[in-house]
């Protein structure tokens, strides 16, 4: 809809004076409330169904082949594990185990990889526990900067170990 | 009117452009927080969703894709529910489709350890030796 204002003539114009001087011009006045009606839609429709933050990964390799074993020092690993019910226990080498509560983790982590730098942490999570505390552990290790990590199934040794620190 | 309606247009193409519809979702997912700041990748994914119960999903992006692994009837579905038995197969075809295609695990907060064990030993055994897992980022 579009409305189109023809000028009056030039002499009419010229008496009407500088009061009236828009009525000289030749005006297009576009009836714009259905686009913006439309326009205004649209756009409540975007704001709606839009969302701003992708989703963040954590990038995680594992050893290209399962036979392939690497030897390493007893006295550099430190082995966390993490028990059904979520408590974590670590130790290093073969030192009984110890409960740790998880906001004490990143100092533990930080302190230990400091004293030792070529420290190798493995982790050892109960197929019991949850997704959650897997996540939560890599990203734990990944603050600390301990790049040199390993996921290991928990086996009887481990439970027993479990067991052990929880009893005393 | 007009310095209203060029504000809107402007919001418009602004919201317009930066648009993404989130793909439908089989199922519910709460996602783990972590502190990674890596996006995850677009196109060229292969999503292995783990649910609250310990059900396995595979889910990819092409739907070309998705018909050669799944069958012509579930190409229009985002993601199918597998056994850990055909998982392995599925990888290595998926892999040989589109060779480019990243492993993403998508696992539930609540998700036992045990399924997303063997899913990880299953990618290890067929040679997939880097994955992303799906994270939401934690602030702190």
């Amino acid at each position: 809809m579009a409305a189109v204002e023809t000028g009056e003539s030039k002499s009419a114009a010229r008496k009407a004076g500088k009061k009236h001087r828009r009525k000289r011009k030749v005006g297009v006045r576009i009836d714009m409330t259905p686009m913006v009606d439309v326009v205004m839609l649209l756009l409540t429709f975007f704001m709606l169904t839009t969302y701003f933050s992708k989703p963040q990964t954590m990038e995680l390799n594992l050893p290209p082949d399962e036979k392939s074993t690497v030897e390493v020092a007893e006295s550099n690993l430190l082995t966390i594990r993490v028990a059904p019910d979520n408590s974590i226990f670590w130790c290093m080498a073969r030192e009984p185990a110890k409960n740790i509560e998880f906001k004490d983790l990143h100092s533990l982590l930080l302190e230990r990889n400091k004293s030792n730098p070529k420290l190798i942490t493995l982790v050892k999570i109960d197929r019991e526990s949850t997704y959650k505390m897997m996540v939560d552990m890599i990203d734990e290790l990944n603050l600390a900067n301990i790049t040199r990590f390993s996921l290991a199934p928990m086996n009887e040794y481990d439970k027993r170990q479990i067991e052990k620190a929880r009893a005393s | 009117m007009t310095p209203m309606v060029d504000v809107v247009m402007l919001l418009l193409t602004f919201f317009m452009m930066t648009t993404q519809f989130r793909p439908q979702e089989e199922v519910q997912i709460t996602l783990p927080a972590s502190h990674s700041d890596f996006k995850l990748p677009e196109s060229d994914v292969m999503i292995v969703t783990i649910t609250k119960e310990g059900r396995i999903f595979l889910g990819v992006d092409s739907q070309h894709l998705r018909a050669q692994l799944f069958g012509e009837q579930n190409k229009l579905r985002p993601e199918v529910e597998v056994d850990k038995e055909q998982l392995g197969n599925l990888f290595v075809q998926a892999r040989i489709a589109n060779p480019k295609l990243r492993a993403v695990l998508k696992g539930d907060k609540g998700a036992p350890y045990g399924p997303v064990e063997d899913v990880m030993d299953i990618m290890q055994l067929k040679k997939i030796t880097r994955f992303n897992m799906v994270t939401e980022l934690e602030k702190t």
